[in-house]
């Protein structure tokens, strides 16, 4: 009996072990275990759905708190965090990380990366979560490091060095893994960086491939940079991609050019800034690119999530990508091609008159900062930023949480001074106009708006939409609220005090559905009573 | 660097002798490191530096063209809170000011030295010193009923800004417009754009109709998506749902009433701008 039992223990170790080995196949099927987050995104297409139901526009107002995990860094808690076969992993602000029990909130274990003094990240030293390959974790650190942890114990794995973070390059990205690599962005466009997107081999660490998002001399593209501005330009990559595993492409979007408001020594289009990039997964190569602000005088990174979504275009079935971009515009792009489809505005766009049929913005010179102020909408935060939208395939609406921010702007030349600030001037909030935000349901084919639920500050946090009928939103002001999906009516909202920088994520345990939502220092777990 | 917090405070106090006694009485390489003249004054070059390193950096409290924001005094006035000298700038600009929001500052020596040749080169207005009266100006502010309204050094009202420090942080101008014209400026400072803190907040009056119809007017101390914590005149506190309320009406004007010349003649008004300016936290 008692051998029995052991064998029985054993033949239950090995499946649990089993199960939670993550393979390349699982995430790639990510959308049939819904009661797994195992992607930034929750799935390679950038959807941030889950078809978990059973919390619903009935049942959401009798949300209650299951349990609360205190991460111990208060700061913007940026965190996705993942959850694979009944275990939490997440990040903090300062690098550290945790394991915990998704029934409990009790940690499993602690990570805290010691991190050397002078870490140049511009906007908090905040980290956005891991991914996942395996029984292992992968997460991009502020001292420009890539590291894999044992998920059971937090142990390091292997720790490469991508970049010197002397130079202000740091990582807040969250890792994609797409088969074995492990892909990554840099941060540090407020510095003056040469961006770039990696691959690690996630069993090694060695570097697979690397994409310089500025070209070098003899790389085509080159010739849209004057001078040396090349190579303090900028273009970082600091925003999670999605990938469409039949065309093998991943889609990276990029961000501002440096200096990000003084444009006059760096003539040229400056690829490849503000773009989308279409690499191929297996060695880097560029596919095709789309550049959404050529030329950037405005901050306007275009790291925002690539929502794949394959629909009827003009009759036929299309694979496009859709990207509510931070310059005020909603795009349709064919992903197989980049191929321009439309613009639409996601709401007051000054900087441009409209995107002519070739995907050109009509820029609007009035709107070109100079030594004096000149005011232009949306403003450097952007009409949308880097939180997540969400797809939903039920109602066919993108969520998009929007700022109505315009800045006053102003451009002066600036000396690249490595691991300095390069900003060329500075912006500021338009003060007449005090910035408040909302979240938008829209169409993303036609960019027609079907609700609209407005917040009272402009937001820093995203949409989780699930096929309850729901999406699940944060305010800045530390509000988590629950939306009917169809409608935009407040169906619950809870304050949680702090302002919410993340977007949350859903699981399902033991047949109960968990929403789950970092805010502040706090991890905060609702499910339906 | 050898030039502590301590040594900073007591330069504040007694000038700049104790900074060149404690220069020399620390390692003679940090004293080297850090002149205490500016190594690049009148450089065009350090000048345009400066400016692009001011407006990244401290324009978002003390303006664009540093005649004060928000938050942060004119620097353009030709008087210094803490110390004029070359090397006090420096100092403040290193290791910040305690007990205010200017914090210490991570540039390189180099860096700060563009900084204090861009901000010499700034013209300072024709006149800074207050010319009227401050003790009839105090006469005055007691008068016209301010202090109902503002604090000043523990006394006075609640509704509007704690004035106890007024004189340190804004411009005599910015004081003026702000008894003529209480409109203009309704923020609580500006933000730091790249901090994506959230909006400041501001004295906006705000009016509500309650679901009964009552109408209540005041300041709202805290707001968000779903309530509203609003001052009225008499310093009552409504703490309300906003769905308990048929209306929010943000007025986007101040409660204080605008002293024009009928209500505060030049001469009165330069007398009040005398007195605030000189309220500077001491």
């Amino acid at each position: 009996m008692r051998v029995l039992a052991l064998l029985m223990l054993f033949v239950l170790g090995t499946w649990t072990s089993s199960r939670s080995q993550v393979s390349y196949e699982r995430l790639v099927q990510s959308a049939s275990e819904p009661q797994n987050w195992l992607t930034y995104s929750g799935r390679y297409s950038g959807w941030r759905y889950s078809t978990l139901d059973q919390i619903t526009t009935k049942n959401v107002s009798r949300l209650a708190l299951q349990w609360a995990f205190q991460s111990a860094e208060l700061g913007e808690f940026e965190t996705t965090p993942l959850a694979v076969d009944g275990v939490l992993y997440g990040t903090s602000p300062n690098d550290r990380a945790f394991a915990i029990d998704a029934h409990s909130g009790r940690a499993l274990w602690r990570y805290q990366r010691v991190l050397p003094p002078k870490i140049q990240a511009c906007c908090g030293m905040v980290n956005r979560g891991f991914a996942l390959l395996g029984n292992r974790l992968f997460m991009a650190t502020l001292d420009a490091h890539v590291i894999a942890l044992d998920t059971k114990t937090g142990n390091i794995v292997w720790d490469v060095t991508a970049a010197d973070y002397h130079q202000a390059y740091t990582f807040t990205v969250a890792p994609l893994v797409v088969k074995n690599a492990v892909i990554v962005g840099t941060s540090g466009g407020e510095y003056g960086v040469r961006g770039f997107v990696d691959a690690y081999d996630a069993t090694t660490g060695a570097r697979l491939w690397r994409f310089d998002t500025v070209p070098g001399p003899g790389q085509p593209g080159h010739e849209t940079w004057t001078g040396d501005s090349w190579k303090a330009g900028g273009a970082p990559a600091w925003l999670t991609g999605s990938y469409d595993p039949e065309l093998n492409l991943i889609y990276w979007p990029t961000g501002n050019p440096s200096p990000s408001n003084y444009g006059a020594d760096r003539g040229g289009d400056n690829l490849y800034s503000n773009s989308m990039l279409a690499l191929d997964a297996d060695t880097g190569k560029l596919k095709w690119y789309y550049q959404f602000t050529p030329h950037d005088l405005y901050d306007y990174d275009a790291t925002q999530i690539p929502v794949l979504i394959d629909a009827n275009w003009e009759g036929k079935p299309r694979k496009l990508l859709v990207q509510a971009n931070r310059n005020g515009f909603l795009y349709v792009l064919d992903r197989t091609d980049g191929k321009f489809l439309s613009a639409s505005t996601l709401g007051k766009v000054t900087w441009a008159k409209g995107i002519a049929p070739d995907g050109r913005p009509i820029v609007n010179p009035e709107a070109i900062p100079g030594v004096a102020p000149t005011r232009v909408c949306p403003g450097a935060i952007g009409l949308t930023n880097w939180f997540s939208p969400s797809y939903d395939p039920e109602t066919r609406l993108l969520y998009v949480a929007t700022t109505n921010e315009c800045d006053v702007f102003t451009g002066s030349p600036q000396q690249y001074r490595a691991g300095h600030d390069f900003l060329g001037s500075i912006y500021m909030p338009d003060p007449v106009e005090r910035p408040s935000g909302s979240l938008k349901a829209i169409d993303p084919l036609t960019g027609k708006q079907q609700w609209e639920f407005p917040y009272f500050s402009n937001p820093n946090g995203g949409a989780l939409s699930t096929a309850g009928g729901l999406v699940f939103a944060g305010d800045s002001d530390g509000n988590f609220i629950a939306l009917d999906a169809q409608t935009g009516r407040d169906l619950w909202h809870v304050q949680l005090g702090a302002g919410i920088y993340s977007t949350g994520i859903t699981y399902q345990l033991d047949g109960r559905q968990y929403v789950v939502i970092p805010v502040g220092s706090t991890l905060f777990a609702f499910a339906a009573q | 660097m050898c030039v502590d917090r301590a040594v900073r405070n007591a330069c504040t106090r007694w000038g700049g002798v104790v900074l060149v006694i404690a220069a020399l009485w620390c390692a003679p390489a940090g004293a080297q490191k850090n002149p205490v003249t500016n190594p690049v004054a009148d450089n065009p070059a350090a000048i345009k530096e400066g400016l692009s390193l001011f407006r990244a950096n401290c324009s978002p409290c003390h303006g664009i063209n540093a005649r004060g924001g928000g938050r942060g005094p004119d620097l353009t006035s030709g008087r210094w809170n803490h110390g004029s000298a070359d090397a006090d700038l420096f100092l403040t600009i290193t290791q910040g000011v305690t007990g205010t929001e200017m914090p210490a500052a991570n540039f390189e020596d180099s860096e700060i030295w563009t900084i204090i040749a861009y901000l010499r080169s700034l013209a300072p207005p024709k006149s800074t010193a207050p010319v009227g009266d401050r003790a009839v100006g105090e006469a005055i502010f007691q008068g016209k009923g301010c202090p109902s309204c503002h604090m000043v050094k523990g006394r006075g009202g609640l509704l509007g800004p704690d004035l106890s420090r007024v004189g340190a942080g804004r411009s005599a101008a910015y004081i003026t417009d702000s008894i003529r014209f209480p409109d203009k400026d309704l923020s609580t400072g500006m933000i730091d754009p790249n901090s994506h803190f959230g909006p400041a907040r501001v004295w906006d009056t705000v009016t509500v109709i309650t679901a009964t119809g009552e109408k209540i007017v005041g300041v709202a101390r805290n707001e968000d998506t779903f309530s509203i914590q609003l001052m009225d005149r008499r310093q009552n506190l409504h703490l309300l749902s906003k769905k308990d309320l048929q209306k929010v009406n943000h007025e986007r004007k101040s409660m204080m009433p605008a002293y024009a010349e009928d209500m505060l003649n030049a001469t009165d008004l330069e007398n009040l701008v005398a007195y605030l300016q000189n309220l500077r936290g001491d």
